[in-house]
């Protein structure tokens, strides 16, 4: 009898303390877990929305650098954590892909997606001294040589590149670079023929004319490649790019997770974050919960008839 | 040039900018000290803190710390066998025998100077020379970096001595070890044991945490329970001679040419570089048997060479608008928030910025000479602390460094473990240093091969074919050649 009572004393309580918390949410700190390394893109990306997100909030975000395996390890930690809402993860497109490719036990189902921030499309890139002129050049040339063409690859397998290669049955010779930092030099120095980078990463090879934009892979042209036309309308009907957003722990409760998405709304609105974002030439894309879900859902669709 | 140069200075020089950048360097400094705070995390933890101030202020403070935190790492390198960053783990070769045998400051003395003389050596080349450094930057891809990481592993055989056998052990764990973790070209799995933790391999920071100051730590833990009789550590605080400064000059000079070269790369940092100049600075040398057994010349190689790759690494930043290192990394992403495009068109747009940055790194780097003179005195009273106070410390921030790194309670675990084996393996005299060199190195070997065997479809052309390669490649042939013929004579002394 003791225990009964002791058991439904104890289980009130925790409801009580439950429903308290929720309603007070948020009443401590926040903390941002991202996948990457301090300094990298997503951890800019998740700083600067932490910094504007504090102030709608009146709490502290807290980034925490969690790395490893592409972003599985962060990731998978993120969704593992209590569901208060006090834990916050910034995901990314690994969590489309890894799982697919069994690198990764979590997948987007262990998180409430909240927002999705930004959704920027890859760029088709070669050097200024290179002879093709359009992606109908590389395409072509590309089935000349037989797979011998060289890619600079950003990552392992590149999403961006099976994507063109899949659509036109081609091949290339991809060579997997570490980053984006890695793989653009070696396409200025005319070691490898090609590559594809978000336009973040190489606006100011682009902008300086080091680099030649042979096509932009989204469905329009974007603000800040104006001049670049898309696959699309060069007849190629590749789109294809990466995109961040935020999670919480599945079981978060809803208050909670609506009291945070009207927070981040608020945020990607805000000057600063806005500007932060064009300096980066990186494009906010707010999506809300309901529609970054079935977003994830597609592209794990996407990804998947690639990596099978 | 020259007016922005001076307005550049100036500016670095002003009432409001040189509190700044004393900060930068003083922070930088302490946070190299730390075992497992590098001057990358010291770089990216405080750039939140950039965000509200001008962007000359905010990136005088970033370069200060970059500059102080490479060679703060130094330090507890020298005085304590704990590297506290991978950069100066070449220090503790030379340099901690140096303490060992009471001449701390001189080895101190000797750290900043050639550490300052790395630096500016860099600057000057970089201001002079980055466009031209940028296209011999540009020139390097897979095979170079494969030939360069080769001659850098050719230390293993070098710092071995007498024992090649033992080094070679040593270097064979290391590459072992290195092999955990995703492949680097196809992504499966290795030696992973479905943990998530060993998927992005093991990290190098609590590896060097464990091998060098938690088996330090335990070594000399040892000696206070067996009561070993301990002769209190006498030092002197006599900095190093003018014949000193004379013998270093050309080893220090030579080094952070050579650091600015492999700065400028982008991908190899300060931690290849230091071990590359202290191997080069050994083949070169009349003595090379001095080097290992307190050697100001390798000391002074090791610290010019990490030093000299702060102004390489700005290179390809300013000039190609891709991030040379890990830290240059965080400063891109500094300049892209203050609003600025890093890439060539800085110096046409923003010239200021460009000469900002580099007479606060040509002052940072004088700031990091005084200051790291100034605190001799204060860092050898570190020697001065009982051991039974100074083992806690040391283990409680390692264990602290290990965490923090990646935020993970697995990093401790392996850190533990690296000290447990380096414990075991001072017992059998095997030396540490090649397992860090192997862990390093090796990836940068194994992946730029096959990276290169991918580029030429399965040909080996690119051994002979690209004349850099072929360059470290000689150079390697020449370092193992000596190496051996080294040990063989050694061994014929001791029969």
């Amino acid at each position: 009898m003791k225990k009964i009572i002791k058991t439904t004393l104890a289980a009130a309580a925790l409801t009580f303390i439950a429903s308290v918390s929720a309603a007070d949410y948020p009443s401590k700190n926040i903390r941002m877990v991202v996948p990457f390394s301090p300094g990298g893109g997503t951890d800019s990306v998740g700083r600067a929305l932490a910094n504007a997100t504090k102030d709608v909030l009146d709490q502290n975000i807290i980034v925490m650098n969690r790395t490893g395996g592409a972003g599985a390890v962060g990731m998978s930690f993120g969704a593992g954590q209590r569901p208060d809402g006090y834990t916050l993860t910034v995901v990314t497109r690994e969590i489309a892909s890894l799982p697919q490719m069994g690198l990764m036990q979590h997948t987007a189902d262990d998180f409430k997606l909240i927002r999705m921030v930004n959704l920027d499309p890859a760029v088709v890139l070669v050097s200024q001294d290179s002879p093709y002129q359009n992606i109908a050049d590389l395409v072509a040339a590309a089935k000349k040589k037989d797979g011998a063409l060289k890619f600079a690859s950003t990552a392992k397998p590149n999403f961006y590149l099976m994507a063109l290669e899949k659509s036109q049955n081609i091949k290339l010779n991809a060579i997997p670079y570490n980053g984006a930092s890695e793989a653009i030099p070696a396409v200025l120095g005319n070691h490898t023929d090609v590559t594809m980078v978000t336009p973040g990463e190489a606006i100011s090879q682009i902008k300086s004319g080091q680099l030649k934009a042979l096509g932009v892979m989204s469905e329009e042209r974007i603000a800040y490649l104006p001049q670049t036309p898309t696959l699309k309308e060069q007849g190629f009907d590749v789109v294809t790019g990466t995109w961040r957003g935020i999670g919480v722990p599945k079981n978060t409760p809803d208050e909670v997770v609506e009291t945070l998405g009207a927070a981040f709304d608020k945020a990607m609105a805000s000057p600063d974050f806005k500007q932060f974002m064009e300096n980066g030439a990186m494009t906010i894309h707010n999506l809300d919960a309901k529609a970054f879900t079935e977003f994830v859902k597609n592209d794990v669709k996407n990804l998947g008839a690639l990596i099978n | 040039m020259i007016d922005h140069l001076f307005n550049g200075l100036l500016t670095a020089l002003s009432f409001d900018i040189l509190p700044i950048l004393i900060f930068g360097v003083v922070g930088g400094i302490t946070l190299g000290a730390m075992p497992g705070l590098t001057a990358t995390m010291g770089v990216a933890i405080l750039l939140p803190f950039t965000f509200g101030m001008d962007s000359t202020a905010a990136l005088v403070m970033l370069i200060g710390v970059y500059i102080g935190g490479i060679y703060g790492g130094s330090i507890a390198a020298i005085l304590l066998n704990t590297p506290g960053t991978p950069a100066s783990a070449a220090s503790v070769l030379d340099g901690y025998t140096l303490t060992k045998n009471g001449q701390a400051a001189r080895a101190l003395s000797i750290s900043a100077i050639s550490s300052f003389s790395g630096g500016f050596i860099s600057t000057v080349l970089l201001i002079m020379f980055a466009p031209i450094l940028a296209n011999f930057a540009l020139r390097f891809n897979a095979p170079e970096y494969f030939a360069l990481a080769l001659f850098g592993l050719t230390i293993i055989c070098s710092i071995s001595g007498s024992n090649l056998l033992k080094g070679l052990l040593a270097g064979t764990i290391g590459l072992l070890v290195s092999t955990v973790g995703l492949d680097p070209i196809t992504s499966v799995p290795r030696f992973t044991f479905g943990i998530m933790d060993l998927y992005s391999g093991i990290s190098i920071i609590p590896v060097l945490i464990g091998l060098f100051a938690l088996s330090e730590a335990l070594t000399q833990l040892e000696s206070i329970v067996s009561e070993k009789k301990q002769a209190l550590r006498n030092f002197s605080l006599k900095m190093l001679s003018r014949k000193d400064l004379k013998d270093i000059a050309p080893t220090a000079i030579k080094s952070g040419v050579l650091g600015t070269v492999i700065g400028s790369v982008p991908g190899a940092g300060a931690d290849i570089s230091s071990f590359v100049c202290y191997n080069e600075a050994k083949r070169a040398s009349k003595n090379p048997e001095e080097f290992g057994k307190g050697s100001i010349k390798g000391l002074s190689a090791a610290e010019a060479g990490n030093n000299g790759v702060t102004g390489g690494a700005l290179v390809p930043l300013l000039t190609l608008g891709v991030p040379g290192d890990a830290v240059t990394a965080v400063l891109l992403g500094a300049l892209v928030i203050q609003g600025l495009t890093p890439g060539p068109l800085l110096f046409t747009h923003n010239p200021e910025v460009v000469y900002n940055i580099f007479s606060s790194m040509l002052v940072a780097n004088i700031v990091m000479l005084i200051v790291g003179l100034i605190g001799i005195r204060f860092f050898c009273k570190i020697i001065e602390i009982p051991r039974i106070l100074m083992i806690p410390i040391i283990m409680f921030l390692s264990i602290i460094g290990a965490y923090s790194i990646n935020n993970s309670m697995f990093d401790i675990g392996v850190a533990v473990f690296f000290g447990l084996l380096g414990f075991v393996l001072i017992k059998f005299r095997v030396p540490l240093s090649p397992i860090l060199i192997a862990m390093i190195l090796g990836p940068m070997a194994e992946t730029n091969l096959r990276k290169s065997l991918l580029m030429y479809e399965n040909s080996w052309s690119f051994l002979y074919d690209r004349p850099i390669a072929l360059f470290f490649l000689v150079l390697t042939a020449f370092s193992i050649y000596s190496a051996v013929k080294f040990s063989k004579r050694k061994k014929k002394v001791i029969v």
